[in-house]
């Protein structure tokens, strides 16, 4: 201790023996609560997801009896699981391929400026906040078989019969075509949003160099902006496709899976099998069949954004 | 040297954190996990020194504890009793009871949920027989036998819905069941020659028929994932002769009878029925028949109370039938709902749960009443027998302003035509894996949208079906071979 420190009575403290002075304690403490949610309300149901498909427990008897494939074979046995399986592909790349063209679109003219801007944002933000399960419901409200003021709006103007009712949740094709109008309307704010970031992100430098080149309109968007946003795309499709992939909501409220287990996908038939008919290892089993695909999607799209090159 | 700050230090800090109201990430985190602490255990250290528990009803000392889970009653009249009721019953025998009310498409998942995490409610009521819940839950056989000897022999209906016979145990009590009517609009039906409406199901069709092309009304039996297309599909099979499976829980879906009473869907769907039936909800009948646009439902009196409410001119013009008859000679419907508790087995006051459940039979006049007739009493010899089907009972004068007064009455032998969902066998919980999944009223769908042949779709329930027993029997809890 020298002279000077010995006179103030300054003592040295050791960093390393407090543990809040130790670099990186404090990170660490902040993020523990999400790591913590993460591990019990994500990683423990998904490990018990793993035990279940394994056993033959039911949501009467939930001691772990492992029996290796046989609930997989008999989940891959039933047939509305190759229904539920297509149908969640089908969902998925319907919905999707809708909302990433529209929220193009919408990004595009959300970023230009023009009165009321605010108002159309506000607008194409609400479905986003409106929880899934109210929306859904307003939908089933809207596509009732004898309420629908649809069915009023297309009698009006002379498209259908007077009293006619289309069968919008009643016919296999209509109902699939229902759940998908219905996921991309939910999905369709958090693309756009996701997009118009990555437009602004676009130096306008580019775009002015790109149009004294003389690129147009559409040379610009085809040879610029569309591949500087192409990893931002990426993002939002994988969002777009982990929600709707595993969408359980929009299906339960609007149709319950019918007509006949048309509109069945991976996660109501789990629901349906698992919980309301008991049958909780065949339910887990059906679900895990949302794991490799998620997780490989996940992959190719990361590793597809990572390596995009733009020149 | 020491780690201990000095006077000086200290002072230092004091005045720096003052000054600039900076803290270092010691004081920081600190103060952040002292202020957890104190809001964590604020609550029950208040709690302490008042002497009573943070959350619940009441003081603490030597009262014990009941919980109780159950659906939101259709009829909310039925709530605001029970709710009163189950405090004066507290009262009486020293219990805190609380109630909690959820939505009924909620039971399962929340029942489940309680049943993996090993704890929750003491009593648990469902609305359809729980028969996959048997492990967990205690053997009832012994209140089934003291209720019956005070309140008399429990219908078969309410019986075959709560005993599984391999297990030989009462897996739940049930205190109380609603009958399913056909509902059918007068007017229409004499427009057409049956002012009494149909009593066979050939009645159904040709009248039916003649209805929607006279009028534009259809019939409403619905053929989408829910319960009342449920109940339709399993009284038609049932007045054909076929069924699920036999008294001896073997698989005999696959029938001459069942095809037969396929195709009588089929042909009712082409002649009288609109595409519509295929997406409905449980309230979508309930809501066509208020609305005028059907003809006949297969319903409890639930849509009839409602259009009480919203439409008197038609609720007038609704009236009643027992289940239809098929070319058997013989007409059954299933309950429409059963309503049964469960006592699981991590129950801390089994005994006050017991009796609660007894006590509350001693009060089926009012379980009939508040429910404005919607539960009936599930033992032979209640206070609400001679109330409720005596001359001049409330079945020949509904007290809620029926027109006519006596419009109910042919309610007063639904015992007679009403049977369990898993009839001519018990609710065992395979049965309960194919209600839950709508494997019947999607065997009837696929037949009449065309997507299968009558053939098709019965081999291909059939198949299901079998599936379904088969893991079932390996959990030892249905009996049968095949």
């Amino acid at each position: 201790m020298s002279i000077v420190e010995r006179t103030v009575g300054v003592r040295r403290i050791s960093v390393r023996g407090r543990l809040p002075e130790r670099p990186g304690f404090l990170g660490a403490l902040m993020v523990s609560p999400a790591v913590l949610y993460l591990l019990g309300l994500v990683g423990f149901p998904l490990v018990l997801s793993f035990v279940y498909a394994f056993s033959d427990v039911t949501t009467g008897n939930p001691n772990v009896h492992l029996v290796g494939l046989s609930t997989f074979a008999a989940a891959v046995r039933d047939p509305v699981f190759a229904v539920a399986l297509r149908n969640s592909f089908i969902f998925t790349f319907f919905s999707q391929a809708l909302v990433i063209v529209l929220s193009t679109i919408l990004a595009f003219g959300l970023s230009a400026d023009f009165p009321g801007k605010w108002v159309v944002r506000f607008l194409i933000l609400l479905p986003w906040t409106t929880p899934v399960a109210l929306g859904a419901v307003a939908w089933l409200w809207m596509l009732d078989s004898i309420f629908s003021p649809f069915d009023w709006v297309l009698s009006a103007v002379g498209l259908i019969h007077h009293g006619a009712h289309i069968p919008f949740l009643g016919q296999a094709r209509l109902a699939m075509g229902s759940i998908v109008v219905l996921q991309a309307w939910r999905m369709l704010p958090l693309a756009t949003v996701i997009l118009m970031a990555g437009l602004t992100s676009i130096p306008q430098d580019i775009q002015d160099a790109a149009a004294v080149d003389g690129a147009g309109f559409w040379g610009r968007l085809i040879h610029v902006t569309l591949p500087l946003l192409q990893p931002i795309m990426l993002v939002a499709l994988l969002f777009g496709i982990v929600f709707t992939f595993t969408d359980i909501a929009v299906i339960f409220v609007l149709t319950g899976g019918g007509p006949d287990n048309s509109t069945q996908v991976l996660a109501s038939w789990a629901f349906y099998k698992g919980i309301n008919g008991g049958n909780l290892a065949q339910g887990a089993a059906t679900a895990l069949f949302m794991f490799p695909v998620l997780l490989g999607l996940a992959v190719l799209l990361l590793r597809i954004a990572s390596r995009v090159e733009v020149t | 040297m020491s780690d201990v700050d000095t006077e000086a230090e200290k002072l230092t800090r004091r005045v720096e954190t003052a000054w600039t109201g900076r803290l270092s990430r010691r004081e920081f985190v600190q103060k952040a996990g002292l202020a957890a602490v104190g809001l964590g255990a604020g609550p029950y250290l208040l709690a302490a020194c008042g002497g009573g528990a943070p959350s619940g009803g009441g003081g603490g000392g030597a009262k014990s504890q009941l919980t109780i889970l159950q659906w939101s009653h259709f009829v909310p009249r039925y709530d605001t009793w029970f709710d009163a009721y189950v405090k004066q019953w507290g009262e009486a025998n020293n219990v805190n009871v609380k109630v909690d009310h959820i939505n009924q498409a909620d039971l399962p998942a929340r029942t489940a949920a309680e049943i993996n995490a090993g704890s929750g409610h003491d009593l648990i009521e469902w609305i359809a027989p729980p028969s996959a819940l048997e492990p967990s839950v205690l053997d009832l056989t012994d209140v089934v036998q003291e209720a019956e000897k005070k309140y008399g022999s429990q219908l078969p209906v309410c019986k075959s819905s709560t005993y599984n016979p391999t297990t030989k145990k009462y897996f739940g009590f049930c205190h109380s069941w609603s009958p399913d009517p056909g509902d059918y609009r007068k007017s229409l039906w004499t427009k057409v020659g049956m002012p009494n409406g149909p009593l066979t199901y050939d009645d159904l069709l040709n009248a039916g028929t003649a209805i929607k092309q006279q009028t534009g009304v259809r019939v409403g039996i619905g053929m989408s994932q829910e319960q009342d297309s449920n109940m339709a599909a399993r009284a038609l099979l049932w007045s054909y002769g076929a069924s699920v499976q036999d008294a001896n829980e073997n698989v005999v879906l696959d029938s001459d009878a069942t095809r037969e009473a396929v195709n009588f869907m089929v042909k009712l769907f082409k002649q009288s029925m609109t595409n519509e039936i295929f997406s409905w909800t449980a309230a979508s009948n309930n809501q066509g028949l208020v609305a005028g646009q059907l003809s006949y439902i297969l319903n409890s009196i639930s849509a009839y109370r409602t259009a009480q409410q919203t439409r008197p001119d038609i609720a007038d013009d609704i009236f009643f039938r027992p289940a239809l008859q098929g070319p058997t000679g013989k007409g059954f419907a299933s309950e429409h709902v059963i309503l049964i508790y469960l006592i699981p087995k991590w129950s801390k006051n089994v005994d006050k749960a017991k009796q609660f459940l007894l006590d509350l039979v001693g009060h089926t006049s009012d379980i009939v009443y508040q429910s404005e007739l919607y539960n009936f009493p599930a033992f032979s010899k209640t206070n609400a027998q001679q109330k409720l089907f005596g001359s001049g009972g409330w079945l020949d004068k509904d007290p809620f302003g029926s027109h006519p007064a006596n419009k109910l009455d042919l309610l007063k032998n639904a015992a007679s035509w009403s049977v369990n969902v898993g009839y001519p066998g018990p609710s065992n919980a395979a049965i309960g894996e194919i209600f839950d999944t709508f494997v019947l009223p999607n065997m009837m769908a696929s037949a009449a949208r065309g997507t299968k042949t009558v053939d098709q779709a019965v081999s291909d329930a059939a198949a299901q079906c079998r599936q379904i027993f088969a893991k079932w029997r390996q959990r030892k809890l249905v009996g049968g071979s095949s």
